[in-house]
């Protein structure tokens, strides 16, 4: 059985370990002017990401966005994943379809959509115009909002369609049996649906989070050139200022975060579900 | 704790109708078996007074409330589920206080009701446990309490015994049965099980596509079926299909003429002979005119196969004792065959829909 492991194995070593051990050796170097990349071994690279208020900017700014796009994406799948996992019609292969749909169109291409809708020229501001409710274009474009709803509407379906493979092992009998005991809607959801879900949900959580510190599209698009998170920071180190090693620093500052950031808060959430688990075992 | 009346309760789908008018009166304390094959609507119509489905017209009335229209968290039943739909994320004590919670029931007084229904149902050594921790018995147990400490004024019980092995199954039924009496809990229990029904409740309803066929007690559906659907669904029978002929009898559909007591409720034209495998007697004769098709030993019984003129009859016998000729009938052998008259009971062929057991 082992053995079944090894192509995917060698296809992750070799072209996704190799190159971030490449990388790596990459953020020791320094850079210079004139010869773009000098051997060294040094963490200059690192102190400087940290000590520069501006990459601090950047950082926070990635952090904030991320973790408020997670929280919002998971306000507003949840009722969606909900509704799609309870659903017994035969609509319910279609109406994954159209969950689904928005993954066929690329991050860049949505981004521009939202451009056409955002924008001061757009289809919101032409409308409100055209109403005369305003008598300026209202800024809906290159802000934290905007940026926001772009990423939020890129990650949404993986959030829905994680939460709804959970809802959908959870017993509609739990739920009946809670609301024959006399509990209310809500509080069905808050202590029979919600803790039930909480895999679903740290899941879900961990990999919309992980997408959206790595925003790279919806960022650039949508927030223009004042709005810096990390992923396009990277990408101006590298192509912009030719500056490698610095913006491999970046990088793997970015990849650390992320990393750390999502196991503690997967092992915080996950503690009261792994205390059940523990009991099990005892 | 109070009465539950349905009245005209139906639920239609469309097109497809799962409950027709289904009137019932359960007073105070009773239990009702709601008994039928699957889709006959009992377990829709079960839903109907939990509140999981809403009616499509009709009443139900708990305690002389209507409750038509109150949702499933205020009408006070306590259901037990096919699967028990634990909570499986609470331990035994929780998953039984959750109903005392939500009714607001201060802190001690909740730990001292839990407490006592876990007694109930001899469970109180497991309170700390999960439900995955449990055994099927034990489960189906907590769901029991979960149900009952509430105090809930009709109780239901969906196919409770369907998830346990046989031997489990006779024990839970006779301590739901003896918790039902002792709390004087007015209960309606869904089963597609006839020998739970039997043992259980003090009335049963048979009900086939959305109808009751028939109500009444044990003794009203065995030993006088309304229809032949009844009589083929409570206990086992010969249903044998033909018409009445006077003067003469019963001519079979396959022409034989048979014996029969004429009475004033006789239907007439098209009728089914219902005949209980028990009243028919049989013995070894060269010129018998039933054929053995097949013998089932069932140790205290046998079950004898006939083909009679090419009608299908079973004889259920007290398995004879060795030396008894009977006991050396083998298939083919040819069967004298008899009954006592009063014993078939003629009823309407009409229901296109009345199946044969």
């Amino acid at each position: 059985m082992a053995a079944l492991v090894l192509p995917a194995g060698l296809l992750v070593s070799m072209l996704l370990v190799a190159p971030m051990l490449l990388l790596f050796r990459i953020s020791l170097n320094l850079y210079s002017p004139t010869e773009m990349m000098v051997e060294a071994t040094s963490a200059a690279n690192y102190l400087r990401a940290v000590a520069d208020p501006y990459y601090r900017q950047v950082l926070v700014t990635t952090l904030l966005v991320a973790t408020g796009s997670t929280l919002l994406t998971l306000i507003l799948a949840f009722p969606a994943a909900y509704w799609l996992a309870r659903m017994q019609s035969r609509w319910k292969s279609f109406a994954t379809v159209v969950v689904m749909f928005p993954l066929l169109v690329g991050n860049v291409v949505r981004a521009a959509g939202w451009l056409a809708l955002l924008g001061n020229g757009g289809a919101i501001n032409a409308a409100l115009l055209g109403l005369g409710l305003i008598a300026a274009p209202l800024p809906l474009l290159y802000n934290t909002g905007s940026v926001v709803v772009g990423i939020v509407a890129v990650v949404l379906p993986y959030m829905i369609l994680t939460l709804a493979a959970v809802i959908e092992s959870i017993p509609r009998q739990a739920e009946e049996a809670a609301s024959n005991l006399g509990a209310r809607p809500l509080t069905v959801f808050r202590r029979v649906v919600l803790p039930l879900a909480l895999p679903g949900v740290i899941a879900g959580c961990v990999l919309v989070f992980v997408l959206c510190m790595n925003t790279y599209a919806s960022a650039v698009l949508l927030g223009g050139p004042q709005f810096k998170m990390m992923a396009p920071a990277v990408y101006d180190q590298f192509v912009r200022g030719n500056n490698w090693p610095f913006g491999a620093a970046l990088a793997f500052i970015l990849l650390g975060i992320t990393l750390t950031l999502t196991v503690v808060g997967s092992a915080v959430l996950g503690r009261r579900y792994r205390r059940g688990k523990l009991e099990e075992a005892a | 704790m109070g009465s539950l009346v349905l009245e005209a309760l139906s639920k239609r789908y469309g097109q497809s109708t799962a409950v027709e008018r289904v009137d019932l009166d359960v007073p105070q304390g009773e239990m009702v078996a709601l008994l039928g094959p699957s889709g006959c609507g009992k377990t829709t119509t079960l839903r109907m007074v939990a509140g999981f489905v809403p009616p499509s017209a009709g009443r139900v009335l708990i305690g002389g409330t209507d409750v038509t229209r109150t949702p499933p968290h205020a009408r006070n039943t306590g259901m037990v589920f096919q699967s028990y739909a634990l909570f499986p994320h609470m331990t035994v004590a929780d998953n039984v206080a959750f109903g005392l919670e939500m009714r607001r029931v201060n802190r001690a007084e909740r730990e001292k009701r839990v407490r006592e229904a876990l007694q109930l149902v001899r469970l109180d050594k497991l309170e700390d446990r999960l439900p995955r921790q449990l055994s099927g018995g034990q489960q189906q147990r907590v769901a029991l309490a979960r149900a009952l400490v509430v105090n809930p004024a009709v109780f239901l019980l969906d196919e409770p015994l369907s998830n346990l092995d046989a031997k489990l199954r006779g024990e839970v039924r006779m301590e739901i049965r003896s918790l039902q009496q002792r709390l004087g809990l007015t209960t309606l229990i869904v089963t597609h099980d006839q020998e739970e029904a039997l043992t259980m409740a003090d009335r049963l309803v048979v009900m086939e596509r959305g109808r009751v066929r028939q109500v009444g007690t044990a003794e009203d559906l065995y030993e006088s079926p309304a229809d032949p659907f009844v009589a083929g669904f409570v206990g086992r029978c010969n249903l044998i299909e033909g018409e009445l002929e006077t003067p003469g009898g019963f001519r079979t559909a396959t022409g034989a003429l048979l014996p029969c007591i004429f009475g004033p409720r006789t239907p007439a034209g098209r009728v089914v002979m219902a005949l209980r495998p028990e009243h028919v007697q049989i013995a070894p004769a060269e010129d018998g005119p039933a054929r053995l098709q097949a013998v089932t030993y069932l140790g205290a019984q046998t079950e004898y196969h006939l083909d009679f003129n090419g009608t299908p009859l079973l004889a259920i016998r007290q398995t004879p004792a060795a030396e008894d000729p009977l006991r050396r009938l083998s298939n083919g052998d040819a069967v004298a065959v008899s009954w006592n008259p009063a014993a078939a009971r003629l009823l309407p062929a009409a229901q296109p829909d009345g199946k044969g057991a």
